[in-house]
């Protein structure tokens, strides 16, 4: 039978390319209407070292990238060794070397990437090169893939091709034994490619977002660079301050005249943040920090990926007051949860924090097509017009929520306060106003229970097992299901706000007998979460904390093993 | 006259000369003829900072220091408004002083009040970045060992386009004339009120 899916994998050091080759091959594979999801590795350096790029793809949809790679690229050679446990005995590992006293399950062929590239006259296309034998080995249409390539080089076009054609023809003579065989998608349908901070970028723009400040921190800093190059066709405001203490003010200033605002950064930055995460909470300014996860503690490792700051983000800032942390699983959830994170700021007029990861941020995979998707904006309570000049800008409401007005608005002065204060927003210590005004804040959890996004339920009610987890681990524990035998044994929730947590996920999991929660951290912190809400004692933690995302297998592994 | 006063009593200490600032910021402002609608005052944490309660325009008490980075997301967001920041020594120079360096640089149409009394006075008389060198203060009680920060000098070597004013806060006309200035100058403005403390100040006489 034919396979419906594959795995490719490109390495080298940094500055060969390798990412550039990765992206090229994807947008090739999605032009043939291939779903994937793709992974890439690298240090935190500029040059050398050691990158990689792999892609699954399939004609079905894809969750995760495979462990197990199909076709291995070494750019220069012995960049395939660190990656054996990879390899399968349908494994083809291409690099320049002698491979004829190697012993190995997979398959090691010479590819003379050097005497091509002098053929072609530059060194900087071997990773060019690959794509020509990927192209011919997966047999795909050889127009589509020089198109792609031009695009991606505009003015190095044309050297190239040149390099794409030589490695093709190199290919069909000496490696049509090797062609890889994989069901083809039988239609093509319209798809975007992007990755998880570029899909935060776009439910910023299409969730009516305005303005944006941000200081540079792995992984988070592929936000500000989307945007960046975006304000001027969009009209956005972006702005790279001195710091993350700076940038987070200052979307705050921008969102108390009105802007739609958000900043971004890691968990360093973000901890430079709190101060602004619990000024915006007293002083009920609605605006979006975005938290793309690397493990800490400190720089920690900067380019690898976490679930380490859930706990940081729910309890981020000094004193008590209502926050909502939303988390995608994926890229498509990150635009959906971007724009929706924009909505719930200017409803509930709090912080709204959206905690995603390297792997999500950083990964790219088949999308919707996000510039043709128009999103319905909820502008919350905004007074235009006001008689007067006693306007309240914090009244005591049912709901905790105030109505709103910004500045340019006749008789809606006001003090926007971080000092505890009354419903005019003038300081008070008066013990009976603070409580009440504490209170009514809060009230605004409640409402926030009604309107923020509800968990997903993947499988059956009458699942043997659930499986409990939020974030990344996501496309791993799909992709895992979508491969068992005993897929049918499993139930996945998928929590999408973190905080508040809804009763309804007491009612969901105590239905099950047999829970697993899986996380990519080392503390299990949503089971710290869950615990805090409702008893909750989970038969099995499964936890990964070394910079590494799970792989589908690897979760197969333990699923089965803790049977 | 337009009104900018809140209703709320000021609660500066008897002879301090943010009387004379709050004053001096309310002329000003009459002078260009702002609507309390389209200005945005930006309050720092200190002893000046507690203006914002005697103040009914659109404004934000901001954190500690802050007050500068808030006031340029606000312009940044709505050139059109008028949008200034007030604090302390402590605040803009000492906390804040990363931020004020920045929006020098940017040349961003905000205009900073600074009342520099040579101390942090709300927290009851420590040193500043002000504070001269030597003096003992509750803080320092060995005295102080960093050099004063002299911020027309600093600022004037960050960008020579800005405005950049240090005044006597008890030269009223002076300071009303500056004040003024500084809020029609197109760019960064920043007018520094020299004040002495009179709950603290004394330390520095010793």
């Amino acid at each position: 039978m034919t396979p419906n899916f594959s795995t490719i994998k490109i390495a080298g050091p940094a500055g060969s390319g390798i990412k550039s080759a990765g992206q090229i091959f994807s947008k090739i594979l999605i032009d043939h209407g291939f779903n994937l999801v793709d992974y890439s590795e690298y240090p935190s350096l500029v040059r050398g070292g050691h990158n990689t790029y792999q892609i699954t793809f399939s004609n079905e949809k894809v969750f995760a990238t495979h462990f197990n790679v199909d076709l291995f690229f070494s750019v220069y050679p012995n960049h395939w060794q660190s990656h054996q446990s990879e390899f399968t005995k349908s494994t083809l590992v291409f690099s320049e070397e002698d491979f004829s006293n190697i012993k190995s399950k997979a398959t090691f062929i010479n590819l003379p990437l050097k005497e091509m590239a002098d053929q072609v006259g530059s060194p900087l296309v071997i990773n060019t090169l690959c794509l020509g034998v990927a192209t011919y080995l997966y047999d795909l249409d050889v127009q589509k893939a020089k198109d792609l390539i031009c695009e991606a080089y505009q003015k190095y076009c044309e050297i190239n091709l040149n390099a794409f054609n030589i490695a093709y023809s190199y290919a069909e003579k000496n490696f049509s034994k090797f062609q890889i065989k994989i069901k083809k998608p039988k239609k093509i349908v319209k798809m975007g490619f992007n990755e998880g901070n570029e899909a935060s970028g776009w439910g910023f723009i299409k969730g009516g977002g305005s303005f944006y400040a941000a200081y540079p921190m792995t992984p988070a800093t592929g936000i500000l660079h989307f945007l960046a190059n975006k304000q001027t066709e969009f009209k956005l405001t972006v702005v790279h301050p001195e710091d993350e203490i700076a940038a987070a003010n200052m979307a705050a200033g921008a969102a108390f005249t009105g802007a739609r605002s958000a900043t971004g950064t890691s968990g360093g930055g973000f901890a430079l943040m709190n101060e602004a995460v619990s000024f915006c909470g007293i002083a009920e300014i609605g605006m979006v920090y975005y938290l793309v996860s690397r493990p800490g503690p400190a720089t920690g490792l900067p380019t690898w990926t976490s679930q380490g700051d859930l706990l940081h983000a729910i309890y981020s800032g000094h004193g008590e007051f209502p926050k909502v942390v939303l988390a995608p699983g994926d890229v498509d959830e990150s635009f959906e949860l971007s724009h929706t994170a924009l909505d719930l700021a200017a409803q509930l007029q709090t912080p709204i924090l959206v905690v995603s990861d390297k792997l999500i941020g950083e990964s790219s995979s088949s999308t919707k097509y996000f510039p043709d998707i128009e999103v319905k904006i909820n502008k919350g309570k905004i007074v235009n017009e006001i008689k007067g000049d006693d306007f309240k800008r914090y009244a005591f409401t049912k709901d905790g929520i105030s109505p709103v007005s910004f500045p340019g608005t006749p008789g809606g002065e006001f003090l926007c306060n971080s000092y505890e204060h009354n419903e005019f927003g003038f300081s008070t210590e008066d013990a009976v106003l603070s409580e009440k005004m504490f209170q009514k804040r809060m009230l605004k959890t409640k409402t926030a229970l009604k309107i923020c996004p509800k968990a997903n339920f993947f499988g059956s009610k009458k699942a043997k097992k659930l499986i409990i987890g939020w974030g990344s681990p996501k496309g791993a524990i799909l992709e895992a299901l979508k491969l068992m035998d005993n897929k049918e044994d499993f139930a996945f929730l998928q929590l999408k706000t973190l905080w508040p947590i809804n009763p309804e996920i007491q009612t969901i999991i105590n239905a099950f007998k047999e829970t697993i929660v899986i996380e990519n951290n080392g503390t299990n912190q949503l089971v710290t979460v869950l615990k805090s809400q409702f008893d909750f004692n989970p038969t099995t933690i499964i936890n990964k904390n070394d910079g590494r995302p799970f792989f589908p297998e690897e979760i197969i592994d333990l699923l089965t093993a803790k049977k | 006259m337009i009104n900018y006063r809140s209703n709320i009593t000021p609660t500066f200490c008897p002879g301090c000369h943010n009387f004379l600032v709050y004053a001096a910021m309310q002329s000003a402002f009459n002078a260009l003829n702002l609507k309390t609608s389209d200005l945005v005052i930006n309050f720092d944490i200190g002893c000046v900072g507690n203006m914002a309660d005697f103040f009914k325009t659109y404004a934000v008490h901001t954190l500690h220091g802050r007050s500068i980075t808030t006031a340029m997301g606000e312009k940044l967001a709505n050139p059109n408004l008028t949008v200034c920041a007030i604090g302390g020594d402590g605040g803009i120079y000492g906390e804040g002083l990363n931020h004020l360096i920045a929006a020098a640089r940017a040349n961003i149409d905000i205009t900073v009040f600074v009342s520099n009394n040579f101390l942090y006075s709300l927290t009851t008389g420590q040193t500043s970045p002000t504070t001269p060198k030597g003096a003992r203060t509750k803080s320092t009680p060995l005295g102080n060992v960093s050099e004063p920060l002299n911020i027309v000098k600093v600022l004037k070597s960050v960008n020579s386009n800005i405005f950049v004013k240090s005044v006597d806060a008890k030269d009223i006309q002076e300071v009303t004339k500056n004040f003024k200035e500084a809020l029609e100058f197109k760019g960064f403005s920043i007018v520094e009120t020299r004040q002495e403390c009179v709950a603290f100040g004394k330390q520095l006489k010793a």
